[in-house]
C-alpha cells in the first residue's frame, strides 16, 4: 500500500511540484533552474478569471449533480434487496464504453439536426430547434452526465445505512413527507453528499474533453489550459505551476469538508 | 463507508476501467503518427508485406508530437510531425539522417514538395502528404461570396463558424489580413494581431482541430476556416462545400516522415517510408484522406474526380509554410486563452 | 386525553400471507392493554396498523370514535416507541424528545418547557445536551418515552421496548411504565413475546397467534381460565390433557384422562354434546401431601422426578393407571414437607381447576 502511494502519488506529485519551478528550453524541455516566474503567471488575472469559471462551472455541475442524483441514490437505497443490486448496475453500465464514445453519442442528441431537435420538432407546439450543442448549456449537460454516478454512488451509500425506523420515528411525531427530508433524511446522508461533491467537484474543474468536444473550445476552463500548456504552448514548467495550485485547492476543499464533518460530530 | 474508504472504492472501480497497455514486441514497428491521417489498409498492407507488426499511436498536433519525443525516450520508430516541428527536431539533433539507398522510391516525389526550407537537403524527411488551411462554405447556407479571412470573420456570421482549435492558426490568419509575416513573430505584431482575434473569437461557435467538417455536416455551422483533407472530405460528400485559398494568403503544410534519432528499429522504419512511396500505396492514403499528394507517379494513378478535388489540389492561391517561432509559442497560447475566456 | 381505540374486522396480507387475520378489538380509553404472541404471530404488524406505518387489507381502524383507517401516522394523535428506540443520531437527547413539538410548530419556550417536564418524567434531568450514543441503553430507553409522550399522543404505542435491556433493569422499567402509564392516564398498546412482562403490567392482555387474536382478558382470566391450548400452554405451565367423558349428571362430569386417571369437573364446563375434550391443569394446583387429603378429586401417584428451584418444589407424578403430571408445591417452610424421586404421595384437585379449552 505504501509503495503503491509513493509509485502513483507521491513520485508525480514530487515531480509535478519540482517543475513547477523551473524554465523551459526552445523546445519545451524542462530546464531545471529556480524560477518564481511560473507561479506568477498563475496569477496573471487571466488565469484567475479562468479558475473562477472553472469553479463556477464545476459548482453548478455539482449543485445539478445533487439535485438530480439525490432522488436516485435514494430510490434504490429503499429499494427492495433484490432490486438494488439491478439498479446500481445501471448506474454502473455506462463505464462500460468509453468515456469518449458517450461524449460522442450526446453530440448526435444535442446537435442541430439531431435527435433532441427531431423530436421538439415532431412536437404540435413547433418547438426549435434549440441550439445547444457547443454552448455552455451543452458544456453543463456533459460535466454532470460525465460525474452524475460519482454522486449517486456515495449518497447511495449513505441512504442504505439510513435506518427506516428512523423514517417512521419522524412520520410517527407528525413530520409530513415534505419536512421528514429537510429533518431527518438531509442530515443523515450528508457524510455521502460531502463524499458526492468532493467526487465531481475537483474533477469537474479540471475536465477538458467535454468543453472541447460538447462546448466548442470556445471557452476554456483550466483543465483546457492546464492541457495546453502540455500539449500545444510546449510550457510543461507552466503547466506543473498550475496542477500544482489546482492540487492546493484540492487540498483545501477536502480540508475544509473535514473540519466541517469534525464539527458536525462535536456538536453531535 | 466514511470519506476514505468511499474514494478508495472509486479509486478501485476506475483502475479496473484502465485498459491494459498493449505489449510491444521488439521486431515491431512504433509508428507515431497523425490521428485520421495514415489509413489502416496501409499498415495492414506493410504488415502483410514485410511481416514487420506496427504498433500505431496517435497525437493531435505537433506540440504534442514533440512534448513526447522529448519525454518519451526512444519509443518511437517513426514520426509524422509538419514542417515547421521537423525543422525544429532537425536543428535539436531529435531527428536520424536518411539512408536513401534503402529509400529506391523517393524518385516518385514531385519536385514542388522536396528540397523546401524545414529540409533543404531532404537528409532527414519524406513529404507524406501536404495540404493547406483555408476557407470552407457550405454554399446552401452561404449565399454570399467569402474568399478572405475577413469576409469569414463577420458579425452576419456569428455562432455560424467553426475554425481549428489552434492557437498559432488563429493568429497567423490575423497576422496575414493585417499583412504582417507569420513566421517572424514579434511583441509588435502580436500586439497588431491582437484586437483582430479579439474580435473573431467572439463569432466563432466551435473551435475544432481533430475532425472540424463534424460541425459542418451536423449542420451546426455554415463556414469555417479548416485543413484542405477536411474540406475535401466535406466535398466529395456534397458539392456544396466549397473551399477557397484565403485571398490574403494561407499557411501550406508539408507533412513528413522522419526517423527519431532514437529509434530501435530504423531498418523497419526505412522499410516503411518505401513502402509509403510505393504508387498504389500512396494512392490509398489519397483516397482515405484526400490532402495533396506530393508522389508524382501516385497521383498519375487517381480518378479524374478525386484531382478535380478544389481542395485537393486548389488551381490557385499563395501558400507559405510554417517555421519555428519558439518561445513566442507560449506568448500566442497566452494571448488566444486570454481572448477566449474574455467572451 | 387518551382516546378509546377499536380495530374492526382488520385483516392485512402480504403478498400471500395473512398476517392479520379478521381481527376485532376495542381498547378502552386509559387501558393498559398488552398485545402477547410468539415472533411472527402478528402483534406487531397490529401495532403498526394502529400506528398508520401499515394499511389494512380490510376492516378499519377507529381513535376516540373517528375513523382513522387511512390517515397518515403524521395525522393520527398516536406516537409509538420503537423497539430499536430509532432515536435520531444527529439530534441531542432535548432535540430528540422536542422533535415532535418542533413539527407540531410548539411555539420554542413552550416546547422547551414541556421538553423539560417529560425529561423529568422519565428522570432524565440534565442530559439534555448529549448525543443519543452517549447514552446507555436504558437511558436511550426513557429519550424514546420521553419523546413520545411529550406530544401528549391520546394512545401510546410501544412495540417491545424492553426487550434490549437487561433483567434487573427490565424489571424495573415494567414498573415504570406501568406508574407512568396511571400517572398519565393514557392508553397504552404494548406488544411483547415476554409474559411475564405482560402479567406484571396489563389491565388486559390479548393472546396473539398466527393473526388472530386467540383470548382476550384479564391477567387472572388468562391464567385461571386459559381458552385455548395455545393461550394455557404460552402463559405459564399447564398439563394439557385429552378427556373423554365417563358421566354426565346435573351437576358434575365424570371423565376419563389420558392415562386412565378419572376426574370430576363442573357439568356447567363441559362442553354441550362433546364426546371429548381438552383439559387443563394448571401444576400448582394439583394438591401434593403425605397424607390422604379432601378434595373433589383425590388420587395417588408416585413422584418419578423432582426438581427443586428455591421457592418451588417441581414434581413429575404418576398415577396408578399411568397419567402423568406435572405439579408445583410451595416451599413454605424449611420444616415442611420434602418430596423425593420414588416417594408415594395423595393428590387433591378442586374440580374448578379442571379448564375446558376449545378445541383450536
Amino acid at each position: 500500500m505504501l509503495l503503491w502511494l509513493l509509485a502513483f502519488v507521491v513520485v508525480p506529485s514530487a515531480i509535478l511540484f519540482v517543475y513547477s519551478f523551473c524554465e523551459r528550453d526552445e523546445l519545451g524541455r524542462v530546464v531545471f533552474s529556480f524560477t518564481w516566474e511560473n507561479y506568477q503567471r498563475v496569477f496573471d488575472p487571466i488565469y484567475l478569471r479562468i479558475f473562477v469559471r472553472s469553479i463556477g462551472y464545476a459548482a453548478l455541475t455539482t449543485a445539478i449533480c445533487i439535485v438530480a442524483g439525490f432522488p436516485v441514490a435514494y430510490f434504490i437505497g429503499r429499494a427492495g434487496e433484490a432490486w438494488r443490486n439491478r439498479l446500481l448496475l445501471l448506474v454502473m453500465v455506462p463505464f462500460w464504453t468509453s468515456f469518449l464514445i458517450r461524449t460522442y453519442a450526446w453530440i448526435t442528441i444535442l446537435k442541430q439536426e439531431g435527435l433532441l431537435n427531431a423530436v421538439l420538432q415532431s412536437l404540435p407546439f413547433g418547438l426549435g430547434p434549440w441550439d445547444l450543442l457547443y454552448t455552455p448549456t451543452a458544456v453543463v449537460i456533459g460535466l454532470v452526465y460525465a460525474y452524475l454516478p460519482f454522486m449517486i454512488l456515495p449518497i447511495y451509500g449513505s441512504v442504505e445505512k439510513l435506518d427506516g425506523a428512523l423514517i417512521e420515528a419522524a412520520h410517527d411525531l407528525g413530520a409530513g413527507p415534505l419536512r421528514v427530508f429537510p429533518a431527518v433524511i438531509l442530515p443523515l446522508t450528508l457524510p455521502g453528499i460531502a463524499a458526492g461533491t468532493l467526487l465531481v467537484f475537483v474533477p469537474a474543474i479540471a475536465m477538458f474533453a467535454i468543453t472541447d468536444l460538447m462546448g466548442g473550445a470556445r471557452v476554456p476552463l483550466i483543465g483546457n489550459v492546464i492541457q495546453n500548456q502540455f500539449l500545444q504552448a510546449r510550457d510543461w514548467p507552466f503547466g506543473a505551476a498550475l496542477g500544482v495550485v489546482f492540487m492546493a485547492l484540492f487540498a483545501a476543499t477536502y480540508w475544509a469538508l473535514l473540519r466541517f464533518r469534525a464539527r458536525e460530530d462535536s456538536i453531535g | 463507508m466514511s470519506y476514505s474508504t468511499q474514494l478508495r472504492f472509486v479509486a478501485g472501480a476506475l483502475l479496473a476501467l484502465a485498459a491494459p497497455v498493449a505489449a510491444r514486441a521488439a521486431g515491431d514497428l512504433n509508428l507515431f503518427g497523425w490521428s485520421e491521417y495514415v489509413p489502416q489498409t496501409v499498415i495492414d498492407g506493410f504488415t502483410k508485406a514485410t511481416g514487420i507488426k506496427v504498433n500505431f499511436e496517435t497525437y493531435s498536433s505537433n506540440e504534442e508530437l514533440i512534448s513526447k519525443l522529448v519525454a518519451g525516450g526512444g519509443r518511437y520508430d517513426l514520426v509524422q510531425p509538419s514542417d515547421y516541428a521537423a525543422e525544429v527536431m532537425i536543428r535539436q539533433k531529435l531527428l536520424a539522417p536518411l539512408d536513401k539507398t534503402k529509400l529506391a522510391n523517393l524518385k516518385n516525389l514531385s519536385a514542388d514538395f522536396t528540397g523546401r526550407p524545414h529540409d533543404p537537403a531532404g537528409a532527414f524527411t519524406v513529404p507524406y502528404m501536404a495540404g493547406s488551411v483555408g476557407i470552407v462554405v457550405n454554399t446552401e447556407k452561404v449565399k454570399v461570396p467569402v474568399t478572405s479571412y475577413r469576409e469569414v470573420f463577420q458579425a452576419q456570421f456569428q455562432n455560424r463558424i467553426v475554425v481549428l482549435n489552434d492557437n498559432r492558426e488563429i493568429v497567423s490568419w490575423a497576422l496575414k489580413s493585417l499583412g504582417l509575416p507569420i513566421n517572424t513573430i514579434t511583441a509588435d505584431s502580436l500586439a497588431k494581431a491582437r484586437p483582430v482575434v479579439a474580435n473573431w473569437v467572439k463569432l466563432v461557435k466551435v473551435f475544432d482541430s481533430d475532425s472540424p467538417k463534424t460541425a459542418l455536416l451536423n449542420g451546426d455551422v455554415d463556414l469555417g476556416i479548416v485543413w484542405s483533407g477536411e474540406a475535401a472530405i466535406l466535398w466529395n460528400q456534397h458539392k456544396k462545400f466549397r473551399y477557397v485559398i484565403p485571398a490574403e494568403g494561407a499557411h501550406q503544410f508539408i507533412d513528413v516522415l522522419a526517423i527519431p534519432a532514437n529509434a530501435k528499429n530504423k531498418a523497419a522504419a526505412h522499410q516503411f517510408i518505401n513502402y509509403i512511396l510505393r504508387p498504389e500505396v500512396s494512392k490509398l492514403i489519397s483516397a482515405a484522406f484526400p490532402y495533396t499528394n506530393p508522389n508524382a507517379e501516385a497521383r498519375k494513378l487517381l480518378r479524374a474526380d478525386e484531382l478535380a478535388n478544389p481542395a485537393s489540389y486548389p488551381k490557385e492561391g499563395k501558400l507559405e509554410t510554417f517555421r519555428d517561432i519558439g518561445r513566442m509559442a507560449s506568448d500566442i497560447d497566452r494571448l488566444v486563452t486570454d481572448l477566449k475566456s474574455a467572451k | 386525553m387518551s382516546a378509546r381505540v377499536e380495530l374492526r374486522n382488520v385483516t392485512k396480507t402480504f403478498g400471500t400471507v395473512d398476517a392479520v387475520r379478521d381481527v376485532s378489538l376495542e381498547i378502552a380509553a386509559g387501558e393498559f392493554l398488552t398485545l402477547l404472541g410468539p415472533s411472527g404471530c402478528g402483534k406487531t404488524t397490529l401495532l403498526r396498523i394502529i400506528a398508520g406505518f401499515e394499511q389494512p387489507s380490510s376492516g378499519s381502524v377507529w381513535l376516540g370514535g373517528v375513523e382513522v383507517t387511512h390517515l397518515p401516522p403524521y395525522r393520527r394523535p398516536v406516537n409509538q416507541v420503537f423497539q430499536s428506540y430509532a432515536l435520531f443520531p444527529h439530534l441531542t437527547v432535548a432535540e430528540n424528545v422536542g422533535f415532535g413539538l418542533r413539527m407540531q410548530r410548539v411555539p420554542a419556550a413552550e416546547a422547551a418547557e414541556r421538553v423539560r417536564e417529560a425529561l423529568e418524567l422519565v428522570s432524565l434531568t440534565g442530559l439534555d445536551a448529549r448525543s443519543p450514543d452517549q447514552l446507555s441503553g436504558g437511558q436511550k430507553q426513557r429519550v424514546a418515552l420521553a419523546r413520545a409522550i411529550v406530544c401528549r399522543p391520546q394512545v401510546l404505542l410501544l412495540d417491545e421496548p424492553l426487550s434490549a435491556l437487561d433483567a434487573k433493569l427490565r424489571h424495573a422499567m415494567q414498573l415504570e411504565l406501568k406508574r407512568l402509564q396511571r400517572q398519565l392516564g393514557l392508553t397504552f398498546v404494548f406488544v411483547t413475546h415476554d409474559q411475564e412482562e405482560a402479567l406484571t403490567m396489563s389491565d388486559r392482555i390479548a393472546i396473539v397467534n398466527r393473526g388472530r387474536i386467540e383470548q382476550l382478558g384479564t391477567a387472572h382470566e388468562i391464567y385461571h381460565q386459559p381458552a385455548t391450548p395455545f393461550a394455557a400452554a404460552f402463559v405459564g405451565e399447564a398439563n394439557l390433557l385429552e378427556a373423554e367423558l365417563l358421566e354426565l349428571d346435573a351437576l358434575n362430569a365424570q371423565v376419563c384422562v389420558k392415562g386412565g386417571l378419572r376426574l370430576v369437573l363442573p357439568a356447567t364446563a363441559w362442553p354441550e354434546g362433546a364426546k371429548t375434550a381438552l383439559v387443563s391443569i394448571r401444576p400448582e394446583k394439583i394438591h401434593v401431601a403425605r397424607q390422604p387429603v379432601v378434595a373433589a378429586n383425590t388420587f395417588e401417584a408416585r413422584v418419578e422426578d423432582e426438581v427443586f428451584k428455591g421457592a418451588t418444589d417441581h414434581l413429575l407424578l404418576a398415577t396408578a393407571a399411568g397419567t402423568r403430571l406435572s405439579a408445583v408445591v410451595a416451599n413454605e417452610s424449611a420444616l415442611g414437607e420434602i418430596f423425593h424421586a420414588g416417594d408415594r404421595v395423595f393428590c387433591g384437585l378442586h374440580a374448578d381447576d379442571l379448564v375446558v379449552l376449545r378445541a383450536e
